[in-house]
């Protein structure tokens, strides 16, 4: 009888256990652009690591990726990238985010997120990403509005002229399920 | 007569400066009516969750530039009808740290909604801002669920900050804008240098030419050697692998630098052989060709990294 209670309690148990999922994050390209009236730079990286969370219905992600990471192509410019945003500083740029598990199912999801980024920390509110499912992967793409300034980080200057403050960044990222 | 004309030429570029005011105007009126609007709203609260008025919350289009203040009511809440796109939002307050948020974007389909909590301004009381507390990459302590970057597995080399490192970063970049800037000051008695030189040697009986090439090539020569040593000096970074143009311009320094030291060598053969009446012959009949290949090397080492920051 004890034996047969305890089964009905593990089985009861069980699927509230199995409701704490979590995400890991596979392939990514995180992608940033400055611009000079003369010049247009891009700075990839793919060495972003990202892990959600779920638990109760909202799942909780953190996305880290180092600073030197970036390639422009063009070690001179990486360097003087890496010095004006404090890499060796605040070696790593983080993203912290909050999402209802159910935004998995759907086709574009708006994410609060917070982004520690040269020892400073930045907001970005209903930021649109698009989400495309493939089994138990999911592939977000969008683009992240940052600007030089919500960093602090003084613009790199060419010619006495310094770059824009807009350096969006674009997301390219494929996550999936354990 | 030319009076008149200027005065002719400057009504019609003002009337046509005009025109073009009154058109853009027109449009951006037209284009203002048919933008979508969307709503803005939200509640500001203290870190006890209590909501706060009178709170000055500040809209900034971050297309446009143009900002918008409402102040927060009883209930602590606010709300702009704004166009859609993106915008920055600060909160101001008495008594709490200014806030901001860095991008929160207006649909049409949907109000949005930014609720946000203000810290008590503690400074007075030797406490740090809210912002440093946190810092640097810090897990949120928001939840234990939260992931951490220990999650992550990310080595200690990755997360800590190394405050040498960035100082010869520092370093190196100030000595290489340095290295820059006096590099293009160079460029100019360089140029006039050789813009010189025919008339310094050749068929010139003259020494004042010669004498003005000689010292514009010696000022060459003296910011040339400041140039080079703010690149020498440049600290190095362990671990950096040279890509992309610095490996070009780097190159062109094997050139330009043994030039900029035989180029003046054979010069003052030359100017030896000239001030005894003799035709320039041997080797110091080389200083023109090896002047030219040095500043030519010399601009192109500048130009492969002057179209980049």
């Amino acid at each position: 009888m004890e034996k047969k209670i305890l089964i009905a309690v593990l089985l009861v148990a069980l699927p509230a256990f199995a409701a704490d999922s979590q995400w890991i994050l596979n392939q990514n390209t995180l992608t940033y652009h400055v611009s000079h009236p003369l010049h247009q730079s891009e700075g990839m990286s793919h060495a972003a690591k990202g892990k959600g969370v779920c638990h109760e219905g909202q799942c909780q992600f953190l996305i880290a990726v180092p600073v030197k990471s970036f390639d422009s192509g063009d070690s001179n410019r990486d360097l003087h990238m890496l010095q004006v945003t404090r890499g060796a500083e605040f070696p790593l740029v983080t993203v912290r985010t909050r999402l209802p598990e159910s935004a998995a199912t759907s086709s574009t999801v708006n994410a609060d997120l917070e982004i520690q980024f040269a020892g400073q920390t930045a907001q970005y509110k209903q930021i649109p990403f698009k989400l495309e499912t493939h089994g138990g992967e999911i592939h977000i793409t969008g683009t992240i509005p940052a600007t030089l300034s919500d960093f602090k980080i003084d613009p790199p200057s060419l010619l006495t002229i310094p770059v824009k403050n807009e350096m969006p960044v674009r997301v390219d990222m494929t996550w999936h399920s354990q | 007569m030319l009076r008149n004309t200027c005065r002719g030429w400057r009504r019609g570029v003002l009337g046509l400066a005009f025109s073009v005011c009154l058109s853009s105007a027109l449009a951006l009126s037209a284009a203002a009516q048919t933008v979508d609007t969307g709503v803005l709203t939200g509640t500001v609260t203290d870190a006890s969750g209590a909501v706060v008025a009178n709170v000055t919350v500040t809209a900034t289009s971050i297309d446009t530039g143009q900002t918008r203040s409402v102040t927060t009511g009883a209930d602590g809440s606010f709300r702009f009808d704004a166009p859609r796109g993106g915008y920055r939002l600060k909160f101001e307050a008495a008594g709490f740290t200014t806030s901001e948020v860095a991008s929160v974007t207006v649909e049409g389909t949907a109000p949005s909604v930014v609720d946000k909590k203000l810290e008590a301004n503690d400074q007075v009381n030797g406490k740090p801002p809210a912002q440093q507390e946190n810092l640097p990459n810090a897990p949120s302590p928001s939840s234990n669920t939260a992931p951490s970057l220990a999650d992550l597995g990310l080595t200690p080399e990755q997360t800590q900050g190394n405050a040498r490192e960035q100082a010869l970063l520092d370093k190196r970049t100030h000595m290489l804008k340095i290295h820059q800037r006096v590099g293009l000051i160079t460029t100019i008695p360089l140029v006039a240098t050789v813009i010189l030189g025919p008339g310094a040697g050749g068929k010139s009986e003259g020494t004042a030419t010669r004498d003005l090439h000689v010292a514009l090539g010696a000022l060459t020569g003296d910011l040339y050697g400041i140039t080079a040593y703010y690149a020498i000096r440049a600290p190095r970074i362990k671990g950096t692998q040279k890509r992309g143009p610095i490996r070009f311009h780097e190159a062109m320094a094997w050139i330009h630098g043994p030039g900029m030291i035989l180029t003046p060598i054979l010069g003052a053969m030359a100017f030896s052989q000239k001030n005894n009446g003799e035709k320039v012959h041997g080797l110091a009949a080389a200083h023109g060709p090896v002047a030219i290949v040095t500043a030519g090397a010399f601009g192109a080492a500048l130009l492969s990294v002057s179209v980049k920051f």
